[in-house]
């Protein structure tokens, strides 16, 4: 079956691809001055933010947007990350900039035990239990004796002014932003990314052309968990104080999906587009509204693209694009 | 001792039959129309606010608004099938996963802006009494909530059995095509599954907010177990869920018994990923169809 809801990876060929990556490459620089010359806490803050959840969003959009097994439960990954680094510091004195690659591992072996038996499995069982096994992971964390309940566990400061933190963080997470950009874009255009497409688009018959289904879809999980969970790790210095209940926050994972659906998911634009959007629409909303009009807002855009819009905003320039290409091509002059 | 596993069997089998409503909807709907309704618990969350509000509103007992329900939330199914549900029927099943959990996003929101994140009690006069079998402590209204199952669910066993629209909804369900060629109006008859499916959960709110506290934000947790139901129970099959219902409500109370309470959810999850192992086959109607 045709599936017109993810976009798939024949966009713009030749130059035109190349303009593309340009324009971001420019977005990237200009963000890069922005850091090293703006002094506005605020703007710092919330751009630092934003490229967290660009970092979440690209990972959830590895096995949910080019897999189609859509992870209701991002938060449980991220959380447990935030956990395990906040753990090794308590315990150890180990400082979370080190520990983060170990936050990933603890996620991704999260991600492992519930993905082995669900991806197994196709259809809505991965889906279905990434969405209530938050409660679970937050119930262990609430009566584990070294997670501390819901006392929660403190983190040391940096030591630098809030003005450097912040500036800290926003470069940490613009890099890996970047990064995991870079590392989805190439995965798009490997082996592994026409496998996890293949596999949305009809698993049986990607089964028969020789696709290990399963083993693509546990690795894609696994590094999906193993980022979510690094940024679960840094994030617990960022906000210094760790607590069941904001660390496993079902906002972390509604914001994951909505910003891949609105951007588009799929592509490995569509996390850059859907992330600032939804964070900046959700802040000025955030002014007039309470959080709950916010999100009742939000369900309603989601479930509109769902019916109506396939692949959001990126979806809508593809389609926009294809049209034009289509027009040129009907030209006589064109010959 | 013999009348503490007396009450435990006795709690565990009226927990049960509630449990097995909470899933026979998601069950059916997903069994014979293969439409994975995250949006289930939300339902289900609804109908007992729906119970609550009549109950403070206009002092209705929720026996009645267990029946009262069943017809409204059967409109608010037809209702959600003809919005929603028609539109993504043929697209690909992420597409109607996606539009489904933006429903129970919308429904839980809606809730909270409506009552708060409160947890809520619907306190009836029978809500404090017992009665005393045989040295057993039976609380009357997890009698009354399981029985108001019971009944419920043997009267979809039956129209599902003997009615004629219950044969053509299980025709449907095992080979849509070819009912479709026989003359079953295949559109119209999911339309009325899902509603039926909805009402189920409506009906199921009430008897859970009988028994059990309740909020908009912790509906999710209903989820947990009307899928925990339906995994052991397979799909589509009204006894096989009602069986299963009744082993999950044991298995809570005999390990409520020897252990914290908060280590009893525990226990069901990895129950589920057991039981996931274990049956590969799982939800093989679903896999067939779109959403």
């Amino acid at each position: 079956m045709l599936s017109i809801f993810f976009l798939g990876s024949g966009e713009s060929r030749g130059w035109r691809r190349w303009i593309g990556v340009a324009f971001w490459l420019a977005v990237l620089v200009a963000l890069v001055l922005y850091g090293l010359i703006g002094t506005r806490l605020f703007y710092l803050s919330t751009l630092g933010t934003v490229f967290m959840y660009i970092v979440l969003t690209q990972a959830w959009n590895i096995l949910g947007g080019y897999g189609g097994y859509l992870n209701f439960g991002m938060a449980t990954f991220f959380g447990t990350g935030a956990y395990a680094s906040a753990i090794l510091f308590h315990y150890f004195g180990l400082s979370p900039f080190l520990t983060a690659p170990l936050a990933g591992v603890a996620a991704a072996i999260a991600g492992l035990l519930i993905g082995i038996p669900t991806l197994r499995l196709r259809g809505a069982y991965f889906a279905l239990v990434t969405m209530i096994i938050t409660f679970a992971v937050q119930i262990l964390v609430l009566n584990l004796p070294w997670t501390q309940g819901a006392l929660g566990i403190y983190m040391q400061p940096t030591g630098l002014t809030p003005l450097g933190v912040e500036r800290l963080f926003y470069f940490l997470f613009l890099g890996l932003a970047a990064l995991v950009t870079a590392l989805v874009y190439a995965i798009e255009r490997s082996n592994m990314g026409w496998a996890l497409v293949a596999i949305r688009e009809d698993e049986d018959a990607a089964e028969i052309v020789g696709v290990k289904t399963i083993e693509v879809k546990w690795i894609a999980n696994a590094i999906a968990c193993f980022i979510a969970g690094v940024v679960g790790g840094l994030y617990a210095q960022r906000i210094m104080y760790l607590e069941p209940f904001g660390t496993f926050s079902f906002d972390i994972s509604l914001n994951t999906v909505l910003m891949a659906v609105i951007g588009g998911a799929g592509a490995w634009q569509g996390p850059l587009i859907g992330a600032p959007v939804v964070l900046l629409v959700a802040d000025t909303l955030r002014v007039t509204f309470t959080s709950e009009v916010n999100r009742a807002i939000f369900s309603i855009v989601v479930i509109v693209i769902a019916l109506f819009v396939p692949g959001g905003v990126m979806g809508l320039i593809h389609r926009w694009r294809r049209k034009k290409r289509v027009e040129v091509n009907a030209a006589p002059e064109k010959n | 001792m013999l009348t503490q596993i007396g009450s435990i069997l006795a709690d565990g089998i009226m927990i049960g039959l509630i449990y097995a409503i909470a899933g026979v909807g998601l069950s059916l709907v997903l069994g014979i129309m293969g439409v994975v309704n995250v949006a289930h618990s939300a339902f289900i969350m609804l109908g007992s606010f729906f119970a609550f509000e009549l109950f403070r509103r206009f002092g209705l007992d929720p026996i009645i608004s267990f029946f009262l329900a069943f017809p409204v939330f059967l409109g608010a199914g037809v209702v959600v099938y003809r919005l929603l549900i028609t539109r993504v029927e043929t697209a690909a099943q992420t597409q109607g996963l996606v539009a489904m959990f933006g429903l129970m996003v919308l429904l839980e929101s809606l809730g909270t802006i409506a009552w708060t994140t409160d947890t809520r009690v619907i306190t009836v006069g029978y809500t404090n009494t017992s009665m005393v079998v045989g040295g057993v402590v039976l609380a009357n209204v997890k009698l009354i909530a399981g029985a108001l199952a019971l009944l419920l669910i043997g009267a979809f066993w039956a129209f599902l059995r003997f009615t004629l629209m219950g044969r053509a909804i299980r025709a449907m369900g095992q080979n849509r095509s070819a009912a479709m060629s026989v003359g079953v109006n295949v559109r119209q008859l999911s339309a009325v599954m899902f509603g039926l499916g909805i009402a189920c959960a409506g009906s199921a709110g009430v008897a859970l907010g009988m028994v059990f506290p309740f909020s908009p934000n912790t509906q999710i947790l209903w989820l947990a177990w009307a899928f925990l139901v339906v995994i052991l129970g397979g799909l589509g099959n009204v006894a096989n869920t009602l069986a299963a219902g009744l082993v999950v409500g044991l298995i809570q109370t005999a390990a409520a018994a020897f252990m914290p309470f908060d280590y009893v959810y525990l226990v069901l999850y990895v129950l589920l990923a057991v039981i996931l192992v274990v049956r590969r086959e799982g939800l093989s109607g679903a896999t067939r169809r779109a959403i």
